[in-house]
């Protein structure tokens, strides 16, 4: 990793430094040319935020930046990848960082790629400040909400891991919205039992009521919701 | 005694037979035939023909009247005989010499002429009885009638027991004779003479008493009298033929019997039978004739000296009787003794005959097998049964040269052994010794052909065979083996066989098929080369039901052939016309082969086609070349034809002699008339051909080409259906060695898409020229945006960011400041950026200034310094000592050395680790040259690399390179690049020396 005139500090961060700092959201920063990146970096720190900067996406996918929480500054033209190649190479990897591309010259089509991929901003060099603070602010919303959304997801889902067989079938059954006699036809079981596996689900869901159960559901991946 | 009655069966002519067992006869004389008889024993039922036959053989038979008559003669001097010496008192019965004379008669005459000799005989005795002894007749008939009873009882019997002609000559026939004639015979004239004695009491005899004296006369008389007459009888005609020293012995012996007789019968002599070793001698010595002419004789001498009473058979009246038996005792003992005597001499005599004959034949024989063998043209030897040679014709010896066969013998090997070992070829040897072996083993017989050497050391060659002689068990006795010489038949036959085979080699030597039809075409040879060929001979093709013709033209005439090969081959066989035809063969390995075949017929003496000889040689690589040529003329035809082109050729002169089919083609669409133009003339033609406008230039070069003979090339329009176009026309001689003109050779071919799209082109060049133009400004325009907006953005951010420094509370002063500097820095950049542009296009030498340029290399090298540490690259300088001042825009020299040095390590970003960029600068006459040399992957188009907005990056504008070179060329200098190896490019420049300028 290789950080340019980082302002705070000026030296190396230790490794325990930069777990403290986990939680403070991260502005890297991607242009080969130097005084566009010092300049934007310069900006972002006198905004608050914490920047990082890259001359090349190579030397971004070197260093393991990727998984802390923030977004990303791209400049589309680069030597070796552009910030359009990084931009798919990450989707693939399904990694969701936000990305503001930042470009001298974009063109129409360029920015509708952009775009339809998922990009938070398109902006043209030379920005304004306040237009790439709020892209800025959004992306890091963004990525914070995505995290969030992640956590509950791998919550319900560990929970889903204690169901039984049956309390799975049940579970589905009701998010489908099928009433227990409907349940118990169609599984050839008792309503009786129907409702004891519902109870069960209710309580090892955490849910308290069948909406939330069905919110809870939902958040389940596609492969989980079929079994 | 003279008479001799003869030839009493000489009208016997049916059956006469050679007196072949006289081996002592003296002459042709004594060789009368005599009658066997055997028509007499005609068989028949008819009585009447039986009788009627023998009548008339009876008087056919009639002997001739002086034998008749001499028979009676002598019959009555018989007679007489018996009177004279009928000296006993009252008995009148003595020796009886007719009986003797008339059974010797009976004996000797055919059968039906026996009733004659009765009749003679008859009237002889009655004439005897009518002189002699006065008996009354009725008893002399029946004394005759016992006589003859007697005499044909005794011939008959005679005749039946001994052979034909009776001579007496052996003992069987003497015995029977006495037993039968003398013996048996008198019994009935005994008998009936003492009956008709004693019934007319004729001297008072009786029956008992003349019965004895009686028989004893007549068998005395037969012994003596019959012996003489059978002499007489056959050698009536005949001539003795002895020698000197017989007639000597003869003479001595009949004294010496004489006198013996004389003297002993004369009584003076005291015992008769001294007489016998006399008469046995001649009995002994001169056979039948010696003894009956002795006895005769003796019984002469005997009788004159009984009748005179000198002998002492002679006595008184009492013992006369005695005497008279004793005498006939005598005669008769003394004819019997003879008479066998005779016999066992005569056989004797025939024995030792017949042995010294036989022993003399087998002599001859000997000799004439000796000789035989000597004289066959063939080697003859005999061999053991194991095999060891006991003779070898003289021939062998003689050609072996050898004289004995004992030569051979050697100690220790056999001498069969020896013989093969030195006379057989060495070849031959081992093959002769095996036949031996196996022959003699196996008792068969074998046959081998062998060399054998000759006595001078020739070797020949000899056919030989064995037989074995076998005895009665089996066993081989012998071997016989016979070898002739086959030489000169071997040397023939191998001289034979050398000359069919050279013949038979040169056949199948001939590089050619040789092969041979019956008239009717069936083949009957082919030789090796066509066997070999074919992979089948003649007789492969013989096939049920089709000829041999039919299964060959099947087996190996092409299909496509087959039929006219059989029909020529048919007609050339009813016609006798030669044959010659090309056709395919097929090969062994299927592949077919063109032929070349010719076949005629050779006659016989009458003119008719005897055999046909074909030859038949391979033409298929003559045929291949020749197939290859019409197809590569063919190729070429074609292809005159199908190239989208006119083609034409003239002669020197002008003429037209040839048109390829797509101008033909042209001519017919274009010319009305073209069928009927004949002959076309160049003037006539370009007139229908060519635009008006440009016909007259047209004609005016090809005139000027015949004349001057050197090509040219025009273009003028054709005309076509469908209106004129374009056309180019080029023209050219070929030429001999001499460099005269043989043939004109023309192409026309059409260009008027060419004229047309080239003048299409020059439009849209034009046009593009000036689209280029504006993109072109449109292109350097976004080049200069980029490169100023780049320092605008880091100096709006960095403005951004300054105010914000100053506006946080408490502001924060000190970055701002930092901030502020590089707004400063970036805002300067800009500048810079702008000028260099606006240097570019003025193409400005104000700035110039003389200057070093290790200085601008160095400051180069500081600027790209960064990137260089970041990419790993190296910079290495070397400024060469002697490099004088150089006047140049320091800045856009500077331009070009940053651009050059990171367009090399860009080059070297994805290749090797070591990257290296070596700057150096050298004073080469009067410029100064510097390299930039670099490792990377190359480039790809020098010549396109520094034309604009060329890139091969994926974000290079493309302009760097050509902004270098219109900088340097703004200098006078020149910017190339060169390719560097194993790899990399080295980008060189030049400077112009000004030195007086520079001062």
């Amino acid at each position: 990793m290789r950080v340019d005139q980082l302002p705070l500090p000026r030296s190396t961060p230790s490794s325990q430094q930069r777990r403290a700092e986990a939680e403070q959201p991260l502005v890297i920063i991607v242009d080969d040319d130097a005084s566009v990146r010092e300049a934007l970096s310069e900006l972002i720190l006198s905004a608050g935020f914490l920047p990082v900067c890259f001359t090349s996406t190579r030397e971004l996918l070197d260093a393991d930046v990727l998984e802390s929480p923030g977004c990303l500054i791209l400049d589309v033209r680069m030597p070796g990848t552009s910030g359009l190649d990084l931009q798919h190479h990450l989707a693939k990897n399904g990694n969701p960082k936000p990305i503001i591309f930042l470009t001298g010259h974009g063109d129409i089509p360029m920015t509708v790629q952009a775009m339809k991929a998922g990009a938070v901003d398109f902006l043209t060099k030379p920005v304004r400040d306040q237009t790439l603070l709020d892209a800025v602010i959004a992306g890091i919303a963004v990525d914070a909400k995505r995290r969030a959304d992640a956590v509950i997801v791998k919550r319900n889902i560990e929970r889903v891991e204690t169901l039984t067989p049956r309390e799975r079938e049940v579970l589905r059954e009701v998010a489908r919205g099928r009433l227990n006699k409907q349940i118990a036809f169609d599984l050839g079981i008792s309503e009786v039992t129907v409702k004891l596996h519902r109870g069960n689900v209710m309580r090892k869901m955490e849910a308290a009521s069948i909406g939330e159960l069905i919110r809870a559901w939902e958040t389940l991946p596609a492969p989980m919701r079929e079994v | 005694m003279t008479i001799a009655p003869n030839s009493l069966g000489e009208t016997d002519s049916s059956a006469t037979r050679a007196l072949t067992h006289d081996l002592d006869r003296s002459g042709p004389g004594s060789g009368r035939s005599f009658a066997t008889n055997e028509p007499g024993l005609i068989r028949g039922n008819m009585i009447s023909d039986l009788e009627r036959g023998r009548l008339s053989r009876v008087w056919s038979h009639r002997p001739q009247f002086l034998h008749l008559g001499l028979f009676i003669t002598a019959y009555v001097l018989g007679c007489g005989f018996a009177q004279s010496l009928a000296i006993i008192p009252g008995t009148g019965i003595s020796i009886w010499p007719p009986s003797g004379l008339f059974i010797a008669t009976l004996v000797f005459a055919s059968r039906y002429s026996w009733p004659w000799w009765v009749l003679g005989a008859c009237v002889a005795e009655l004439f005897s009885n009518f002189l002699w002894f006065h008996t009354p007749l009725p008893a002399a008939f029946l004394i005759f009638a016992g006589n003859a009873l007697e005499a044909v009882a005794g011939a008959w019997l005679v005749n039946q027991t001994c052979k034909r002609p009776v001579r007496l000559e052996t003992l069987r026939d003497v015995l029977a004779f006495v037993a039968l004639a003398a013996g048996v015979a008198p019994v009935a004239s005994a008998t009936v003479g003492s009956a008709a004695l004693s019934w007319f009491g004729i001297q008072s005899q009786t029956f008992a008493t003349a019965w004895p004296l009686w028989w004893i006369g007549d068998a005395t008389g037969v012994l003596i009298v019959a012996p003489l007459a059978l002499v007489v009888f056959q050698n009536w005609r005949g001539k003795a033929q002895l020698s000197a020293a017989r007639w000597m012995e003869a003479c001595v012996l009949g004294l010496i019997f004489l006198g013996t007789a004389a003297l002993s019968l004369s009584g003076y002599l005291p015992f008769a039978y001294i007489i016998m070793p006399p008469l046995l001698w001649a009995a002994v010595r001169f056979e039948f004739r010696g003894a009956a002419v002795a006895l005769t004789v003796l019984a002469l001498i005997t009788a004159v000296f009984t009748i005179s009473g000198a002998s002492q058979f002679a006595g008184d009246p009492e013992s006369q009787k005695h005497n008279q038996i004793m005498l006939q005792l005598f005669l008769a003992i003394s004819a019997f003794s003879a008479l066998v005597m005779a016999a066992i001499s005569r056989q004797h005599q025939a024995a030792v005959l017949t042995l010294r004959q036989s022993v003399e034949t087998l002599r001859e024989r000997e000799r004439e097998l000796s000789l035989l063998v000597e004289m066959i043209p063939a080697h003859i030897a005999r061999m053991a049964p194991n095999g060891e040679p006991t003779f070898f014709s003289k021939r062998t010896t003689d050609y072996i040269g050898l004289n004995d066969i004992a030569d051979w013998d050697k100690p220790g090997t056999s001498r069969l052994a020896t013989v093969v070992a030195a006379a057989v070829h060495p070849d031959d040897g081992p093959r002769m010794r095996e036949w031996l072996s196996r022959s003699l083993a196996t008792g068969e017989p074998y046959p081998i052909r062998y060399r054998l050497r000759r006595a001078d050391g020739v070797y020949r060659w000899r056919e030989g065979r064995a037989e074995p002689l076998r005895n009665q068990s089996g066993a081989i006795v012998q071997w016989y083996t016979a070898s002739i010489d086959i030489d000169d038949e071997v040397r023939a036959q191998e001289a034979l066989r050398d000359r069919e085979r050279e013949l038979s080699q040169l056949v199948d030597m001939v590089p050619s098929h040789v092969w041979r039809l019956t008239p009717d075409g069936e083949p009957t040879f082919f030789n090796k080369r066509m066997v070999d060929f074919l992979g089948l001979d003649v007789t492969d093709l013989d096939k049920q039901g089709i000829s041999r013709l039919a299964a060959m033209i099947a087996a190996i005439v092409h299909p496509d052939d087959a039929a006219a090969f059989g029909d020529t081959l048919s007609h050339c066989l009813a016609t006798g016309e030669r044959f010659s035809m090309r056709y395919r063969l097929r090969r062994a390995d299927g592949i077919y082969h063109w032929m070349s075949s010719r076949a005629e017929p050779m006659h016989d003496h009458a003119g008719l086609i005897a055999q046909w000889y074909g030859l038949c040689h391979d033409i298929d690589d003559q045929m291949q070349a020749e197939e290859a040529l019409r197809r590569s003329e063919l190729q070429l035809q074609q292809m005159i034809d199908a190239v989208p082109v006119r083609i034409w050729s003239a002669v020197p002169t002008g003429g037209p002699v040839y048109f390829n089919k797509r101008y033909q083609d042209h001519f017919r669409a274009v010319i009305a008339n073209f069928e009927t133009l004949g002959e076309p003339r160049i003037e006539e033609l370009l007139q229908e051909l060519v635009h008006p406008e440009d016909a007259p230039e047209v004609l005016r070069t090809l005139l000027s080409c015949f004349e001057t003979g050197g090509g040219s090339a025009m273009r003028f329009r054709w005309r076509e259906t469908d209106g004129y176009r374009w056309a180019e026309c080029r023209v050219e001689p070929r030429r001999d060695e001499d460099g005269a003109v043989v043939q004109w050779y023309g192409v026309s071919l059409d260009i008027d898409e060419e004229v047309r799209a080239q003048e299409a082109l020059r439009q849209a060049s034009d046009k593009l020229a000036q689209a280029t133009q504006a993109a072109s400004l449109a292109e350097l325009s976004a080049s200069i945006a980029h490169e100023v907006n780049q320092p605008l953005a880091a100096i709006v951010a960095n403005s951004h960011a300054c105010h914000r420094w100053l506006s946080a509370a408490p502001p924060n002063v000190e970055r701002a400041k930092i901030t502020a500097e590089r707004i400063i820095r970036d805002a300067n950049s800009a500048a810079d950026v702008v000028g260099r542009i606006r240097a570019l296009f003025k193409q400005s030498t104000e700035t110039r200034t003389n200057a070093t340029l290790s200085s601008v290399i160095a400051e180069a090298r500081d600027l790209v310094a960064e990137e260089a540490m970041r990419r790993g690259v190296r910079t290495s300088v070397d400024v060469g000592s002697d490099i004088p001042l150089v006047a140049f825009d320091r800045v856009q020299i500077q331009q070009v050395l940053v651009n050059l040095i990171r367009n090399g390590m860009e080059a070297m970003d994805s290749g090797a680790d070591d990257g290296v960029i070596s700057i150096r600068v050298r004073h080469i006459g009067d410029v100064v040259q510097t390299e930039v040399r670099d490792r990377g992957r190359g480039v790809a188009f020098p010549d396109r690399i520094f034309e604009p907005f060329f890139t091969t990056k994926e974000q290079g504008m493309g302009m760097g390179l050509a902004i270098c070179r219109s900088i340097i060329e703004s200098h006078s200098g020149r910017l190339w690049v060169e390719k560097n190896e194993p790899r990399g490019a080295t980008f060189i420049f030049t400077l112009p020396i000004e030195a007086k300028a520079a001062s």
